[in-house]
């Protein structure tokens, strides 16, 4: 009976841990992705803040393991991508929790997706598809006008969850607004070379990145979204590349590599691998230097 | 076959990559989550106490609707479409409301659902690695155990995972046998009681163990004087589709584990999942007053364990193997006989995307006094499909 009264132990520390950190303030919050545990700690630097995946991790195929569970169990807030990039994981996220706070949209659960108007969402959605989205591309965080509606949005949950910290989550929704505003420029200018280029990519992960910046993704390494390139389908795109105007070929930091150095390869082009988020490499610590390293692996692929 | 009778032969096998379906999205009223389960298999032979039978035929062909039913309440429906003997038979594998705003971490779920005893219990079945599940299961638990009660589910506030909670059913398919059909059942015959612990080990390992203790009001046997052999449960050495337990006792033990693991923790190209059970099942011999002949023999617990390993190593392809026993026993009049039987298999899986599976699994049963199993190998192609809904998996 040692192991049920050291659990005993265990259980009454972290209930008084938990009642003591309400005591202190600062919400707990869960967010799907690191680009929002990013975003999140620009926008409530005080809050204790959980990111359920990695950027080396697909967000598509998340287990629902016990250690997501335990920390949703806690959470004021869960910070999602939303547009059913979650649905295989984050229900039964929900279901296993029991915590009522971050059930639904009108508490405690927020969809970057809803704040924003999506990419390619679909009138109709068939399997036969792939694994597409019918609300729209879900991988947002690449469109910098669209992570200051996010952020607006998501500054509105806080102060609705935690009024009493208002002034605060203003104050640093301004200042992250005003240096995302002026970074916006810098970026455009630096990328501008970037316009008109060509790539193969893998997916649509970077489907925002590339129709902000001007790049055209001419071909996807998956023959249908969600599923792995095959051989043939390789084979086809080598066919593509015999035009000679692609420039490169991007893979983002979760996705293999072995079908795009296989192209790579063949047919002579270079194969980037840029950070899916925040973590995806060593210079990508916050969403600026995310924005950063994205940017100048692309330039540095295109004067290689 | 030495090895496999040593503890060597604990490298074994395999368990659900992907489990259960739930939810999709925000599934209302006007929109439930609608998912259908097509499975379908050849066999050449059929597995002890298992549902698929010899030759063609449908696994659990299911039709699952869930939705948020309002603020409170979720509501599921599992329909089960199975062949028995050329019949076909609408089986209601799941029917239940759960709550979703209590609070303090508390949950009710009531209806007919999944115990959550063991490790495998609560996955549904086409989320399985293997076509069958391990012997264990299938002798104590009537492959799964589902059934109609109530359940209350608690989830601490702790950064690692601990969950406990009480279940009661009516217990009807977990009754000992009753030749006579004489006796006076409990109606209230089942309670459970289970706790589960988890983690992560770093970024690429994840864990989960599990305690849980059944209770069988009516798992014991009562004598039978009249019979020269009397098996325990209604094991008819023929098909047995009626998920009834085929040996039941007292109390039941389970302890269980899964280990899972993924470079960096992602899931998408390659993974491990090892998992391993041991079940317990003690209390079953009928009372000393009934029979005084049977009073001063001790007999043996009934027990089962299997251990299972799968690695996914491509996102078409995985590869399980699983080794499993089972240790029974058998009612002769005044004294038992035990059982044993012995499963060692290796599945090799097909995924041309998350939802279509094909697999061929082969399985080697070596028997002692076990249905007149001796040395059996079992070969089994199988499709598993699902259509609908995305569902969310369970770890």
């Amino acid at each position: 009976m040692r192991i049920n009264s050291n659990l005993t132990k265990i259980a009454a520390l972290a209930l008084m841990t938990s009642y003591s950190s309400i005591a202190n303030a600062g919400l707990n919050i869960f967010a799907c992705e690191p680009e929002y545990a990013a975003l999140a700690k620009e926008l409530a630097p005080d809050a204790k803040i959980y990111s359920a995946t990695t950027a080396m991790q697909d967000p598509h195929q998340v287990q629902a393991r016990p250690s997501l569970i335990a920390k949703m169990r806690q959470a004021d807030l869960a910070v999602c991508a939303g547009a059913e990039l979650e649905v295989g994981w984050l229900p039964m996220l929900q279901m296993k929790s029991s915590n009522s706070k971050v059930r639904s949209t009108d508490q405690g659960l927020f969809y970057a997706a809803e704040q924003v108007a999506t990419l390619d969402r679909l009138e109709s959605v068939d399997r036969s598809m792939g694994d597409v989205h019918a609300q729209g591309n879900p991988h947002l965080h690449f469109s910098p006008e669209r992570i200051l509606q996010v952020a607006q949005g998501l500054t509105d949950k806080l102060i609705q969850l935690d009024p009493d910290s208002k002034a605060e989550y203003q104050a640093s929704l301004a200042d992250f607004s005003k240096r995302w505003s002026e970074a916006i420029p810098v970026w455009e200018a630096k990328a501008a070379s970037l316009q008109g280029k060509k790539v193969i990519a893998y997916h649509s992960s970077f489907r925002y990145l590339f129709s902000w910046v001007g790049i055209e993704q001419v071909a996807d390494l998956e023959p249908k979204p969600g599923l792995p390139p095959s051989s043939s389908h390789l084979a086809s795109l080598l066919k593509r590349t015999e035009a000679g105007d692609i420039m490169a070929i991007i893979v983002a930091s979760y996705q293999d590599e072995r079908g795009a150095n296989w192209l790579g390869e063949r047919a002579s082009l270079p194969v980037q691998v840029l950070p899916m988020s925040v973590g995806g490499n060593e210079q990508s610590t916050d969403l600026f230097s995310l924005y950063d390293s994205v940017l100048d692996l692309l330039l540095g692929v295109k004067s290689s | 076959m030495t090895v496999f009778n040593n503890r060597i032969s604990c490298v074994a096998a395999a368990c659900a990559l992907f489990s259960t379906s739930a939810l999709a999205q925000d599934p209302s009223l006007t929109n439930p989550a609608i998912s259908a389960v097509l499975d379908g298999y050849y066999q050449n032979t059929e597995r002890p106490m298992a549902e698929r039978v010899e030759g063609f035929g449908l696994g659990h062909t299911e039709l699952a609707m869930s939705a948020n039913i309002d603020d409170m309440f979720y509501g599921k429906m599992t329909a089960v479409v199975e062949m028995h003997e050329g019949e076909t038979e609408l089986g209601l594998e799941e029917a239940f409301i759960q709550t979703l705003a209590m609070p303090g971490g508390f949950s009710v779920r009531a209806g007919r659902f999944l115990s959550d005893v063991g490790y495998l219990n609560n996955q549904h079945v086409h989320t399985d690695a293997f076509s069958d599940r391990p012997a264990a299961y299938r002798a104590f638990l009537g492959s799964h155990y589902f059934d109609d009660g109530v359940r209350l589910n608690y989830v601490a506030p702790t950064d690692i995972y601990w969950a406990m909670g009480i279940e009661a059913f009516k217990g009807d398919n977990m009754r000992a046998v009753d030749e006579h059909g004489e006796r006076d059942f409990k109606d209230l015959g089942i309670y459970t009681a289970y706790t589960k612990l988890g983690g992560d080990i770093g970024a690429n390992g994840s864990w989960q163990a599990g305690l849980s203790y059944m209770r069988n009001e009516n798992g014991r046997m009562t004598a039978d004087e009249h019979e020269e052999h009397v098996e325990l449960g209604d094991d008819d050495h023929g098909h047995d589709h009626s998920h009834s337990a085929n040996y039941t006792g007292e109390n039941t033990y389970i302890a269980d584990f899964v280990y899972k693991w993924a470079p960096n923790g992602n899931y998408k190209y390659q993974h491990l999942t090892v998992s391993g059970e041991y079940f317990k099942v003690t209390d079953f011999t009928p009372l000393a007053h009934e029979d005084e002949h049977l009073s001063e023999q001790s007999v043996d617990d009934q027990q089962g364990w299997y251990l299972s390993g799968v690695y996914q190593f491509s996102p078409n392809w995985s590869a399980g193997l699983r080794y499993g026993e089972v240790d029974t026993q058998e009612m002769h009049g005044d004294h038992f006989h035990g059982q044993k039987l012995k499963e060692s298999e290796v599945s090799l899986a097909w995924h041309h995307s998350h939802f279509s599976t094909v697999r061929l699994q082969y399985t080697n049963q070596k028997g002692t006094n076990f249905d007149g199993i001796e040395d059996d190998n079992v070969i089994t192609l199988q499709y598993v499909m699902t259509l609908g809904a995305h569902g969310a998996h369970q770890f």
